[in-house]
């Protein structure tokens, strides 16, 4: 049966009442209403789901509910906005990097943990943190290049 | 006085009590524009939901009294940039500060079809119709001008969404306050359907060499809200009072459903309950996940049970030809031949050929997929005899017609909202999850989101077809070509009656749009004796659609590879050797701005064997294409490492000619996308199946390209970007010429040809012997 749970996401407490072996996902798509983080292959498989888990960035699509606990959530809301992007959203834009735009989520996702712990990543360490990420349109190009331009600027 | 001017005299604006009367209570809300939202209209109060008319010019534009404006289209995104180029042709005609201009795509009540978005058409069909649109637009706006300042319209100016009075300063008025919140309920006239239509015939457009917005490269507009979250995909949408639905397919293509054991459904928390009619199973539940453990219970699963190892039992049907005699099935299912090149007599030539060479070879390409990365997902709401629908579908018109031919209900009272989804590249699943929705909304009587699974996604969606092609090319002893002979044999890429249809037992719903096979190919090349003839219409027993550049991204391959294999036995540079047979000026152009980027030397490919466990060694290749219009040429050099058999590609050039081109940047992000989308079905893509049903059911069973192995860089050179040379599409071009052109270059560097795609490891240590 639903229990009811409070996650910690992009800052905030969230009360919510879910199924504890739910994947997280859902909770954030369906029960706090959140965009970013997109339903793709719900089997690890793709990074469209990718939020951070406590800074580390995780598949949310296989990550249940129950074992979040306490820990704290980041999703692309919680990065920045449309009037306030954060740096690694303004360099994406600048790049003009996104066709169809939903695997953007993970790419970014994905580069903010990296860039967190290594903020001036080699071209090859981008390509392999992102090894794991599944881009359809061909937009890998200027993802690198989005990703380079906001280590340059201190993303 | 021509049509168009009898209404922008005195015949003004209706006043709101008389638009309210006039559209029938249609009232169009709008909400102050936000760039990151997909759709910045709503529609409230409906009653008719029909598209509105095309000679009216509110069916194209409003202007609201912020002096925002919207463009509305019946095309729509699917991830190639188009919303930001169409906006930028009607804020070019318009005179309207293009950030300030949004687009409504799609939404069947409140846009005119223009036919379905496909096929690179977009800008060079629904282009012309939205500039007419928009340059008859602003001329009401000099007209309402001159009624208000009480002045000829030739001493107006319009600019940036404003009519001033030429020279004198300070007196000016906006688009918003001429208009006054009302409806642009002015006659432009329209003639014709969907791609032919012509808009505004008297609309005197710019000279585009007069051009400010257009051919600038102007930001997408929906990329701030796409890395920001903001956006809303139509995966993302929730509608009042929705439940959730998942399908559960057959297991085999053509199994027939033969009981469903419920047990344990209902002791999944927020289950509903699940949907059979006929061979269609599906569940309703009311949480997302609630659904998919139904599903699951019921046999949807990457790994599936079985016909009959799971709750619901299926008919053991195993009709699929085997994966690897698929192009024998391709063969021998083809039904009509087009002949689209046939010059002199091949066999003549063939016959007295003395001192040459004859050089024969097989090309074999297999079943492709789109593979969105969102699942294809869709919203139905069925009461009674209205329904409404929220899909990303690239063809809203013709599935909402699909829909009234599914359910029996009035056409008149359908509506079908567009919201962008993930990519699609072709028709996928997009319309077929409408129709799984309807089903299931139908059976609840309540708004259902149906949302694929991978491997629903995987499995299910219509793929493009295997291809095998014949050819036979003789050279004298001169090393001239006199005689080639090119035969492919092309199954139909639209052999798509609607999934769900067919479950219920409707088989006929397959849709009107059918973008033949043919022709599948543009043949440019001068050779004497020449016979070149698709033979079509097969069936191969998948569901088929058109997949980027359909069958052209085949038959370039064959065609342009076997080029290169005549050019090598004649000892000769394939570029000069290409030059040689043709006369396009277009083509020629390309090929050389390709090769002056690239630095291109003349010399014959090298084609030397390694040794088995020698160096990697380097190679390039060439290939062109004419598709649609565009012509594209495409150099490559590749790396091959002769012990993994495996091929890196270092540097990309692309030569790109579709014409004047709308928004370069965009432009450059298109090609680059197809480049690295087309190495993708180059080096990896083959869809498996075994006798019952797809057996690529996941990403692990269909990989794609992955971040490791894109190209070291892809440079991009535009040609003929001219005013004087209309816009043509970008969206496929410059898939068509990379398979062959990394076949090329891995002859060149290994002196293997390979000839069947994908070029996997494997195939090049086994072509290495």
């Amino acid at each position: 049966m639903p229990q009811n749970l409070t996650l910690n996401v992009n800052g905030t407490g969230h009360a919510i009442a879910v199924e504890p072996n739910s994947m997280l996902l859902y909770a954030l798509r369906n029960n706090l209403g959140l965009h970013g983080p997109k339903f793709g292959c719900g089997l690890a498989e793709c990074g469209a789901c990718t939020v951070l888990m406590d800074g580390k960035a995780i598949r949310s699509c296989v990550m249940p509910v129950s074992a979040v606990g306490r820990s704290e959530i980041t999703t692309l809301e919680g990065l920045g906005t449309l009037d306030k992007p954060h740096p690694l959203q303004r360099a994406f834009i600048e790049e003009q990097a996104a066709q169809c735009g939903y695997c953007i989520n993970g790419m970014i996702m994905t580069a903010k943990a990296l860039l967190d712990h290594t903020p001036h990543p080699s071209r090859e360490e981008i390509k392999r943190t992102l090894e794991g990420n599944l881009c359809r349109c061909g937009t890998h190009m200027r993802i690198v290049r989005a990703i380079e331009r906001a280590a340059e600027q201190g993303g | 006085m021509s049509r168009y001017e009898t209404y922008t005299g005195a015949a003004g604006l209706l006043s709101r009590r008389e638009f309210l009367q006039a559209s029938g209570g249609l009232i169009i809300a709008f909400r102050l524009f936000d760039p990151a939202k997909g759709a910045a209209a709503t529609v409230a109060a409906t009653q008719s939901v029909s598209p509105p008319p095309a000679g009216r010019l509110y069916a194209w534009l409003a202007v609201h009294p912020d002096n925002t404006a919207t463009l509305f289209t019946g095309k729509v995104e699917t991830g190639t940039g188009v919303l930001t180029a169409l906006a930028q042709i009607a804020a070019e005609e318009l005179d309207f500060p293009v950030d300030r201009l949004a687009v409504v795509m799609g939404t069947t009540s409140q846009t005119v079809d223009q036919g379905p978005s496909y096929g690179s058409m977009t800008v060079r069909y629904a282009g012309p119709q939205v500039r007419n649109a928009a340059a008859a637009g602003r001329q009401v706006m000099l007209d309402l001008g001159a009624r208000h300042f009480k002045l000829p319209a030739s001493g107006l100016e319009a600019k940036d969404g404003t009519i001033a009075v030429t020279g004198a300063p300070g007196r000016n008025i906006t688009y918003g306050q001429l208009v006054d919140g009302k409806r642009l309920d002015f006659e432009i006239g329209a003639s014709g359907e969907q791609f032919a239509m012509k808009v505004a015939p008297q609309a005197r457009p710019k000279d585009p060499s007069t051009y400010k917005v257009v051919g600038k490269s102007v930001p997408r507009k929906d990329i701030p809200g796409k890395v920001t979250g903001q956006f809303t995909y139509v995966q993302d949408v929730r509608v009042d009072g929705m439940l959730h639905g998942r399908v559960v397919r057959p297991y085999g293509v053509g199994a027939k459903l033969l009981s469903v054991d419920e047990t344990g459904l209902k002791d999944i928390p927020g289950f509903v309950q699940i949907v059979r009619r006929a061979n269609f199973l599906g569940v309703v539940a009311q949480t997302e996940w609630a659904a998919i453990q139904a599903a699951q219970k019921l046999g949807s699963t990457l790994s599936s049970p079985g016909p009959d190892g799971g709750q619901a039992k299926w008919s053991r049907w195993e009709g699929l030809p085997l994966m690897d005699q698929i192009w024998d099935t391709v063969r021998s299912s083809a039904g009509r031949d087009t002949p689209v090149a046939s010059h002199g007599s091949v066999d003549t030539a063939l016959r007295s050929l003395a001192g040459g060479r004859t050089l024969k070879a097989t090309y074999k390409t297999p079943f492709q997929m789109h593979g969105s990365i969102g699942p294809s997902c869709a919203i139905a709401e069925v009461k009674g005899d209205r329904a409404t629908f929220w899909s990303g579908t690239q063809m809203p018109h013709e599935t909402r017609r699909d829909m009234a031919k599914m359910l029996g209900i009035p056409l008149a009272n359908i509506e079908l909202r567009w919201i962008e989804a993930s990519g699609g590249y072709g028709r996928n699943g997009l319309d077929h999850v409408v129709a799984d929705a309807a089903v299931m909304s139908q059976a609840v009587g309540r708004p259902v989101r149906v949302q694929w699974m991978r491997w629903d996604e995987h499995g299910w969606e219509p793929k493009g077809p295997p291809i095998v092609q014949d050819l036979t090319g003789a050279l004298d002893k001169h090393g001239r070509v006199v005689a080639w002979r090119h035969h492919m044999w092309v199954p139909t890429i639209s052999d798509t009656h609607l999934i769900a249809a067919a479950l219920i037992g409707k088989p006929d719903i397959s849709g009107e749009t059918g973008t033949g096979a043919d022709p599948a190919l543009t043949y440019a090349y001068t050779f004497d004796n020449a016979d070149v003839v698709v033979h079509g219409k097969g069936r191969v027993a998948l569901l088929t659609a058109w997949l980027r550049s359909p069958a052209q991204f085949e038959t370039t391959f064959a065609m342009e590879s076997f080029i290169d294999e005549l050019a090598a036995a004649a000892g000769q540079d394939p570029l000069a050797f290409r030059l040689a047979y043709l006369k396009d000026p277009r083509a020629i152009a390309v090929l050389k701005a390709a090769a002056q980027e690239y630095g291109w030397v003349s010399r014959p490919a090298r084609g030397k064997k390694p040794s088995p466990n020698g160096k990697p060694v380097q190679g390039r290749g060439i290939a062109w294409v004419n598709r649609d219009d565009s012509r594209v040429a495409t150099i490559a050099d590749v790396t091959v490492d002769p012990g993994s058999g495996r091929i890196k590609v270092g540097r990309v050039v692309v030569a790109h000619d579709c014409g004047l081109v709308v928004n370069p940047d965009g432009l450059r992000n298109q090609v680059e996308g197809n480049i690295i989308q087309s190495l993708s079905r180059t080096l990896h893509e083959e869809v498996a199946f075994d006798r019952s049903q797809v057996s690529s059911r996941d990403w692990q069973g269909y990989p794609i390209l992955r971040f490791s192995e894109i190209p070291d860089r892809i440079d991009v050179v535009l040609v003929n970007n001219r005013p004087e040379y209309p816009p043509n599409g970008a969206g496929e071009p410059s898939t068509n010429p990379t398979a062959a052109v990394i076949s090329s270059a891995v002859f060149d560097a290994i002196g293997v040809r390979l000839r069947q795609t994908p070029f996997r490891p494997d195939r090049v240590k086994a072509a290495l012997g």
